[in-house]
């Protein structure tokens, strides 16, 4: 080959090379960057009001007086969207405007029997009270402006009744009164698609700043609090402001999504100023602050993962990580230092052989079935231990899995280790099990531990095995071996085909999967210092 | 090289040698200085290492063949011979350390310290810390020096530390090294140097006190300078020790050795004094050998 051509192909490698390294960081830096950066929201990011709130009641922490004063300002700024939406709630709902006339037709009622009234005084009180409610029901549900006008004025007539002042027949006239004025200023014409918005804001009201003063606190948790991110907050804000609705732009062509803005449709309203007020006044509402949130590593989830941390997650992992690596470890040494020193080189032994390699290639959901088949369901009876996935069984399993890579690793380790050391060692009078001991297997360590992290990555990030053997996806802290546990890999998988209620909380799906990475990641770097460590001393420096 | 100076060379080799040593034995029954652990008085002339047509074959090949020779105590015996023709096999065959190689089988009888050692009921673990081995690289243990040289005394149940730190001082001082390494015990043994690390195996093989020790071919990893400090050393030792070495270097076993056998083939061809193999050796392979006619 001319040397001009062999130097143009040198330097296509060099090129080459140089190129798939870039690509793979590229690709690296695709993949990890957007989870890392998400993930730490997880951690760090602008919680509201109500996450200091929630913060306080349900884990204990923070400064009950300062967060009070917080509360109160918000509470002050929060006040005026709650009655603007009770007002104009009152003016178009006919529903609770009916009740509340009827109540009080009941209850005038029953305020006199316990007067002293003439039974004739009783009756005409009693009729004109039941001719105020049906006149005030009749207004509440027509549409037409001028008969709800007839009707409220027709009550109002009886405002200066002697008889009725100072009962609770009084109340007739404040509702009057005020449907009069809800009624002036809405267009009852457009009562239904006032109806269904005016649901859809209040819901979102009711999301961002939760709880409404007054109500009953609801009994699931999720729902005592509003927006405890900010960032979840603006996202409310948008569903607030804007409509969306598909549209068809071109007939024949798929739909198109077009945003309206939600103002228009309550134009005229007293409801209308909040569209300016609420984005305006949101930061007053739920002030927000930077918190670093760092006990997400230690607390337990509240109501699938919607507040809290993962904890309990990250302990699972953990535990199981830790115990298949005892498993593992030892078994694949041993096995290694038999098939290296003792083993003959016979046919069984090639067959073994055969079966470890082929093993390390199989499937993982294969080992998951045969952990539930093998240990969950016919080795636990027999030993007498209750027949239950837990975390003993998912250890087992993962600890099976990755035996294979382990004792292969160690074989190449024990095998590089030079003949003359074990010569050396047997020529001063050792056994071969001393001569092992002490002389092989401190020199094959640094190849031993690179299995070890071989096996650490593969145990920490493997779900197939765990799913039937010891993995749940909800469930108390595990208090011994026997239990089954959540773990940071399946409650993954379980977020991310879970419920809508997984779907917002995005940031929780993030924070699991990059604590996995970070684990596995810290877990390895320990690894791979213990073994420079180690290597640096079997070469004397 | 004609022969005559050739064998002019060897003898003035052997002259120096002659003035330095004290008695010559010979193969017949003479009385020899005592070994180390028997007081200088006593004197004994019984073979340490007993050869009778012993034999060593791998598989079917044949590694030695009829093998009948004596050693005695005190002594350095150099085996000699072209590459191939068993010396190291033999060697490794007095304590046993040819039982590695698979397929390995011996016949006949070899004694060491009147002990048959292939007899089924020998302690291994015992022999092996009477006979000691150094082998042609130096190879001590990834640990540190102190570990290497206190191995042996470890493997025997020694666990006094001060026991152990004098058996250590012992040792590194009969190999000459303890001047070298005395500051720091603990530095790993990979980090000395090639005749260092061969100074230290010797020493890690005389701390479990052994009557015999082999040496294959010690020196011919080594510069000059090492390789003359451990002959030196070899000239120390021989009074406490019976060595049996191996060497390729004929000048060398002219050197250390007092009395010499020259193995061809798998065969011990001749086995006598050094300076009657090398001036004026019974047959002529010797001969041809010694004078560099094939080899």
């Amino acid at each position: 080959m001319r040397l001009a051509v062999r130097g143009i192909i040198d330097r296509a490698f060099t090129a080459l090379t140089a190129l798939s390294v870039v690509l793979m960081c590229f690709a690296l830096v695709a993949v990890l960057g957007p989870m890392i950066w998400r993930g730490t929201g997880a951690v760090v990011f602008q919680g509201t009001v109500e996450f200091r709130k929630m913060q306080l009641s349900i884990f204990q922490r923070g400064d009950p007086s300062s967060l009070e004063k917080e509360i109160n300002q918000a509470e002050h700024i929060r006040k005026v969207v709650y009655e603007t939406i009770d007002k104009f709630k009152r003016g178009i709902d006919t529903e609770a405007l009916t009740d509340e006339a009827r109540k009080i037709h009941r209850e005038f009622g029953k305020e006199l029997r316990y007067k002293d009234v003439s039974i004739d005084e009783y009756t005409q009180l009693r009729s004109i009270s039941r001719d105020l409610r049906n006149k005030l029901e009749n207004a509440f549900v027509c549409r037409d402006i001028e008969q709800i006008r007839e009707n409220i004025e027709y009550v109002l007539k009886y405002e200066n009744d002697t008889r009725i002042k100072g009962t609770r027949a009084e109340d007739f006239f404040r509702l009057a009164k005020e449907f009069q004025k809800a009624a002036e200023s809405t267009d009852l014409s457009r009562y239904y698609e006032y109806a269904g918005s005016l649901a859809e804001v209040e819901e979102i009201i009711v999301k961002l700043l939760r709880p409404k003063p007054g109500e009953p606190v609801p009994a699931l948790v999720r729902l005592r609090y509003g927006a405890t991110r900010w960032d979840h907050a603006q996202k409310l804000l948008d569903n607030l402001l804007w409509i969306e609705q598909w549209v068809e732009k071109e007939p024949g062509k798929p739909l198109v999504k077009v945003l309206s803005p939600r103002a228009e449709q309550f134009a005229g309203t007293i409801i209308e100023p909040l569209f300016d007020y609420v984005p305006e006044n949101l930061t007053r509402m739920l002030k927000p602050r930077w918190t670093f949130y760092w006990q997400y590593f230690i607390d337990d989830n509240v109501n699938s993962h919607y507040f809290g941390g993962i904890g309990p997650e990250i302990l699972g992992t953990l535990v199981i990580t830790l115990l298949g690596m005892l498993v593992a470890v030892p078994l694949g040494i041993i096995s290694a230092a038999y098939l290296v020193e003792c083993a003959s080189d016979n046919f069984a032994v090639r067959i073994i052989r055969m079966c470890i390699n082929t093993l390390a290639g199989v499937p993982s959901i294969i080992f998951g079935l045969f952990g539930l088949a093998f240990f969950v369901l016919f080795l636990f009876p027999v030993l007498g231990f209750e027949s239950k996935p837990c975390i003993l069984a998912a250890s087992l399993t993962l600890g099976v899995l990755t035996l294979p890579v382990m004792i292969r690793a160690s074989e190449e380790a024990i095998r590089a280790v030079p003949q003359t050391y074990k010569e050396a060692s047997l020529a001063l009078g050792a056994s071969r099990f001393k001569t092992f001991i002490t002389v092989i297997f401190p020199a094959a360590l640094p190849g031993i531990l690179t299995g070890v992290i071989l096996s650490l990555s593969r145990i920490a990030g493997e779900t197939a095995p765990i799913l039937f053997t010891g993995a749940v996806a909800l469930g108390p802290i595990p208090k011994s071996i026997f239990d089954s546990t959540r773990t940071l890999s399946y409650g993954s998988y379980d977020m991310a085909v879970g419920d809508r209620l997984a779907m917002m909380v995005p940031h929780n799906q993030y924070g699991m999967v990059v604590t996995l990475v970070l684990l596995i990641l810290g877990l390895n770097t320990v690894a791979i210092i213990l073994r420079s460590r180690v290597f640096k001393k079997l070469k004397g420096r | 090289m004609t022969k005559q100076s050739n064998n002019q060379m060897l003898k003035s080799a052997l002259d120096v040698k002659a003035s330095k040593s004290v008695i010559e034995p010979t193969i017949t029954v003479q009385r020899i200085k005592g070994a180390a652990d028997e007081s200088n008085t006593e004197k004994c002339q019984c073979a340490i290492i007993r050869a009778d047509q012993f034999s060593m074959y791998y598989g079917s090949t044949v590694g030695v063949k009829d093998i009948t020779m004596d050693i005695y105590p005190c002594s350095v015996t150099a085996i000699i011979g072209p590459s191939g023709c068993g010396k190291s096999t033999f060697l490794r065959s007095i304590n046993r350390m040819n039982d590695l190689v698979p397929h390995a089988r011996a016949e006949g009888k070899l004694e060491v310290d009147g002990q048959d050692i292939y007899d089924k009921r020998i302690n291994l673990v015992n022999l092996r810390q009477q006979v000691g081995m150094v082998f042609q690289k130096p190879n001590p243990f990834p640990k540190s020096i102190f570990d290497n040289v206190a191995y042996g005394p470890r493997l025997q149940g020694v666990k006094n530390k001060s026991k152990l730190q004098h058996i250590v001082e012992q040792s590194l001082k009969a190999s000459a090294l303890w001047d070298e390494v005395q500051d720091d015990l603990k530095k790993s043994a990979l980090a000395l140097s090639g005749g260092q690390q061969q100074r230290l195996c010797i020493a890690r093989a005389l701390a479990t006190k052994p009557r015999v020790l082999l040496m294959d071919e010690p020196c011919s990893a080594l510069d000059p300078l090492a390789t003359g400090k451990i002959e030196d050393l070899i000239e120390q030792l021989k009074s406490s020790y019976t060595i049996v070495i191996v060497t390729h270097n004929m000048q060398q076993a002219a050197r250390v050795s007092e009395s010499a056998a020259f193995f061809c083939l798998g065969e011990l061809i001749e086995y006598d004094n050094t300076s009657k193999i090398f001036s004026n050796p019974s047959k002529k392979q010797t001969e041809d050998y010694v004078t560099g006619r094939f080899g």
